[in-house]
């Protein structure tokens, strides 16, 4: 079993939202549905101000919100520590938005079922594709993927070496390590 | 990011709506042990209670869109019991059903038979269904506004207060010798509003002192911002205030004779839909005014 996370360089992030078409294009998502959401911080004072682009997405964390407080378990912790929704168990209600703190989950328009970044496991499951496009597309290399147990991983070694953290210190044990 | 509230006006109303069910369902049984004379207030408690919970649960359902479109879905309700929806949806289900074989009975001419364990079951779970509308967002830690202990409590107090409110409505105009018989009840009634104020106030500064910013940012929406008119005018003026003083004119400052006159009914009226305002007002404020903690605060 492995375990399953992502590094995000806000540093190298230059805010130009190809994670977020690639991943729309890999997932078959519609144009409204967007699983990396940006957010914008500045930094100094006039005039020497600086942009940092946070993108957000699933943080796939273990004590995930979403999968404790949704009634049909449509939400769950899925294998190798992703968290997935089961589109036939959803109904709708809204609730897992409403208790993700990082408010990644959208609402499909079309089937009124909730979804949300799933490391691109649907697409490599049916056909055979690699997980995470958004770790491919990005121009500038912000993004990596990997799993956080093995030692020897890319991941591993960068989020030691640039001292990563999740968005949120321990809030919920995510898997989405920012540097910042 | 502008944040969009993630329910809107329907769930609002569905949450007014069950409460409002609930806590009428458990004044009427209050009514029947203490005051069993009160027939028809009693009838109108029973009436409004399966109703108002229908319509609730009408609406939810057709915000569930998913589900709407799906309804085999809806049996997967009972299968997560870590979810407070979960429980809720039990809560519900046991109140409606019991709330609806009263109903009959008592409309069937049997209010007598109804027996009294039954009675104070489905009045146990009304005040469930009231609790629970608060805890379904008070679990959720993403917004300091619903995160904390009081408002289910506030939730509850309101749920009450409206339930009797439209209780008493109805009967000013069906049964006005009732609502002059039921002092008591409205005498309890009264204190109802004024701990809606205490704990809104409680709330607020708690709230206010959250951890996480977006508490003062929820409850700066409140009080001095986009939800700022709503508030104070609808909730605090309309919703409370004013049918406190109302109240305290007609059951305290009033002789028996101009509290049973038609214009005293009037004011006592007025009082009682002022109520129903502010409560499904709260319930929408609650819903909108409430920020995230991470798009206020993206970094923490």
């Amino acid at each position: 079993m492995a375990r399953y996370g992502m590094l995000i360089d806000t540093i190298k992030c230059i805010g130009c939202y190809t994670c977020r078409t690639a991943c729309q294009r890999q997932n078959d998502l519609l144009p409204g549905q967007d699983f990396i959401r940006f957010e914008q911080v500045e930094n100094g004072e006039y005039p020497n101000v600086t942009v940092q682009n946070i993108p957000m997405q699933c943080m796939h964390c273990e004590d995930a919100p979403c999968a404790q407080v949704c009634p049909t378990g449509a939400a769950h912790m899925g294998a190798d520590g992703i968290v997935e929704v089961d589109e036939g168990r959803c109904i709708g209600c809204l609730y897992c938005m409403a208790a993700c703190p990082y408010q990644v989950r959208v609402r499909n328009s079309e089937t009124g079922a909730v979804d949300k970044c799933r490391f691109c496991t649907v697409s490599a499951e049916q056909s055979g594709t690699k997980m995470c496009t958004c770790v491919e597309a990005c121009l500038t290399g912000a993004r990596t993927f990997g799993d956080l147990d093995d030692p020897d991983s890319e991941i591993v070694k960068e989020i030691a070496r640039t001292g990563a953290q999740p968005i949120a210190g321990d809030l919920t044990k995510s898997k989405i390590y920012y540097v910042r | 990011m502008v944040f969009e509230p993630i329910w809107g006006t329907i769930i609002g109303m569905y949450l007014f709506l069950a409460g409002l069910g609930g806590g009428a369902y458990a004044s009427a049984t209050y009514l029947r042990l203490r005051k069993p004379e009160c027939v028809h207030l009693i009838r109108y408690g029973r009436v409004i209670a399966p109703i108002t919970v229908i319509v609730g649960l009408c609406l939810l359902m057709v915000d569930a869109t998913a589900g709407f479109h799906n309804p085999l879905r809806f049996v997967l309700l009972l299968t997560n019991f870590g979810s407070v929806m979960t429980w809720g949806v039990v809560f519900l289900a046991v109140f409606t059903i019991i709330a609806l074989i009263v109903v009959i009975m008592d409309l069937l001419g049997k209010g007598r038979k109804i027996p009294v364990w039954l009675d104070v079951f489905g009045a146990v779970m009304g005040i469930c269904v009231c609790v629970y509308t608060g805890c379904l967002l008070g679990v959720a830690k993403t917004f300091p506004l619903w995160n904390n202990p009081l408002l289910p409590i506030l939730f509850l107090v309101s749920a009450v207060s409206t339930g009797m409110a439209a209780m008493l409505l109805v009967s000013i105009f069906r049964a006005p010798k009732e609502f002059d018989a039921a002092v008591k009840f409205k005498k309890f009634h009264f204190w109802l509003p004024i701990a809606e104020l205490v704990l809104v106030a409680a709330m607020l500064f708690i709230v206010a002192n959250n951890a996480q910013s977006a508490g003062y940012a929820s409850v700066m929406n409140l009080l001095a911002g986009n939800c700022a008119v709503a508030f104070w005018l609808v909730f605090i003026l309309v919703g409370l205030v004013l049918p406190t003083i109302m109240e305290m004119k007609m059951l305290f400052f009033s002789t028996k004779k101009e509290e049973e006159s038609k214009s005293g009914h009037m004011v006592s009226g007025f009082a009682d839909l002022g109520l129903l305002i502010g409560g499904c007002a709260l319930r929408l404020l609650v819903l909108a005014a409430a920020m995230p903690i991470t798009i206020a605060q993206p970094w923490m």
